[in-house]
């Protein structure tokens, strides 16, 4: 059952003209890359050039893009619902709400995770149009890149469960915005900056030291136990939500 | 009689306001069942329960002898519906609206052409929904809400803002579906005129408790003709009339006779005439289920 909501879902977002969403962080990427020009270290051996430009990349790319990205996504799933009685319509078939929210839940991530791929694309091609010389930092980037995504399960939950609770398009939108322009800040504190949802991705994507001995900034445990603590908080926070609510 | 749906003292409270109230339902197997009431009368409130959209605040509701609440996805499975406005996807076409479905309730996809066919949206099933009219919304719920061959069709005003031809076309659609396809159909309105067109049994529901249920035919019952006399010095003329045998009752200013067949209101003139009273009019007083339905509601309202 959860797969054929899974599939429906996937059906109804497909036709909402998704893929410029879809493109949009990525190709801003590629275009930010190639038009900056002049990294001082280019050429220096002591750098890794692609590890710069990606470095430089994510401050805009998980600051910035991706929470926006996702919370358009969460909207736009639950917009269709909203629009013309689809709550109702979906609800009285053959579904449990419980499903029926990971259904959705499901979807969200694997788009953000196939964000986060086109993300790596973005830099490598960039990389290679600009005649990297360096060794490609695999094992860093996809650490980072894979870190990033679970990172965002929080954020991803808490904006579905907005995007649920409110009819509108635009206020989950407004909302989201209101809340990922802080984020700059936020990042900055370490104390708090880790229990901020907008935060996560960008701190784990940020995080990658130069010296190979620990990889992420930010220990496992404590990004197990902050992202780990604020995903079940907003994912059954959510669910909960949806299952009570009256249609 | 097997009961498609049956509920038992069903109950749903807002805050103090109870907007249904003890409501036993009994809906039999392929009856088309008119639930008719006012505006706010708790049809909805009721429908919305029945369908697992919203939890009782007491009581239970069963449907094909499964409680609603408790194994909802075996009920749902077998149930068609379509609550107040048509549910749609604007950004789909009616095709994809109804493949949408699909997926979920995995039929054949030979189903949706058949349902479109059904309902003839078969032209624009690949136009879409945004620019349907109410009429073709409509009609696109009813062909979701068949799309999985339901024995049991939950309808709540589905006429609701349909001009007079889609009114007569959902009409036809509607009876059409207990006997080829041994649906049982329950349809909410506000309209007498409607339910009287289509129903096989009435529940009438006014203030969320239900004020009468049963077949169209003890309703129409209620709804008999009466015979009024209005002749002079009416206490003397209706004393006289019991004297010779003939039941009637006494009004205000007239007589009620309790006979209506031609020799019966021909004798009670008769004798009056004989008697000597002057009759002035002899009237047949006719109620009509709109009547009945306004005078139910009406003590309904105030209890």
């Amino acid at each position: 059952m959860f797969l054929s909501i899974l599939q429906s879902e996937w059906f109804k977002l497909r036709k909402s003209k998704i893929s410029a969403i879809i493109l949009a962080a990525p190709i801003l990427t590629f275009l930010m890359g190639l038009t900056m020009d002049g990294f001082e270290f280019i050429g220096d051996d002591e750098v890794n050039d692609w590890l710069l430009f990606f470095l430089f990349s994510n401050l805009t790319y998980s600051l910035l893009f991706l929470p926006l990205i996702s919370g358009v996504f969460a909207s736009l799933v639950c917009r269709y619902e909203h629009q013309a009685g689809g709550w109702k319509q979906l609800l009285t078939l053959p579904v449990t709400r419980g499903k029926v929210f990971m259904a959705k839940y499901t979807l969200l991530l694997l788009l953000v995770f196939v964000i986060q791929m086109l993300y790596v694309v973005a830099i490598f091609s960039v990389g290679t149009m600009k005649g990297y010389t360096d060794a490609f930092p695999m094992a860093i980037i996809w650490k980072s890149v894979f870190g990033g995504w679970v990172a965002a399960f929080p954020l991803v939950a808490l904006q579905l469960w907005m995007s649920m609770i409110w009819k509108t398009f635009a206020l989950p939108l407004a909302v989201n915005v209101f809340f990922t322009l802080p984020t700059i800040l936020a990042v900055n504190s370490e104390t708090y900056g880790p229990y901020y949802p907008w935060a996560q991705p960008f701190l784990m994507m940020y995080s990658v030291e130069e010296s190979m001995d620990s990889v992420f900034y930010v220990p496992w445990d404590q990004v197990l136990l902050v992202v780990g603590g604020s995903f079940i908080l907003f994912f059954f926070g959510g669910m909960i939500y949806f299952s009570r609510k009256a249609i | 009689m097997e009961y498609i749906v049956e509920t038992k003292k069903l109950t749903k409270r807002f805050g103090r306001e109870y907007a249904v109230e003890d409501l036993h339902l009994k809906i039999p197997k392929g009856e088309i069942y008119g639930f008719l009431g006012p505006n706010g009368a708790g049809k909805t409130t009721t429908i919305r329960m029945l369908l697992g959209l919203m939890k009782p605040t007491a009581g239970s509701a069963t449907i094909f002898k499964k409680d609603v609440q408790k194994e909802k996805i075996d009920v749902l499975r077998k149930v068609g519906s379509l609550v107040e406005n048509p549910s749609y996807y604007p950004h789909l076409t009616a095709n994809e609206n109804l493949e949408a479905l699909r997926k979920i309730l995995n039929v054949p996809k030979k189903r949706i052409s058949e349902v479109l066919e059904i309902v003839r949206l078969t032209e624009v099933a690949n136009k879409r929904v945004k620019g349907f009219s109410l009429g073709m919304k409509q009609r696109l719920g009813i062909a979701a809400s068949l799309l999985h061959e339901p024995k049991l069709l939950i309808l709540d005003e589905p006429t609701n803002g349909l001009d007079p031809s889609g009114i007569i076309e959902m009409r036809h659609l509607i009876k059409r579906l207990p006997t080829e396809y041994q649906m049982t159909v329950l349809i909410s309105s506000h309209l007498l005129s409607e339910i009287d067109q289509m129903a096989t049994c009435v529940g009438i529901i006014s203030k969320g408790k239900l004020i009468f249920q049963d077949s169209i035919e003890a309703m129409r019952k209620l709804a008999k003709q009466k015979i009024v006399l209005k002749v002079n010095n009416h206490e003397n003329a209706w004393r006289a009339l019991l004297a010779k045998g003939i039941k009637a009752e006494n009004n205000q200013d007239a007589i009620f006779l309790h006979e209506e067949s031609d020799d019966g209101v021909a004798e009670a003139v008769q004798t009056l005439v004989a008697e000597g009273y002057a009759v002035y009019r002899v009237e047949e007083e006719k109620r009509s289920l709109e009547d009945i339905f306004l005078q139910m509601t009406s003590e309904g309202n105030l209890k």
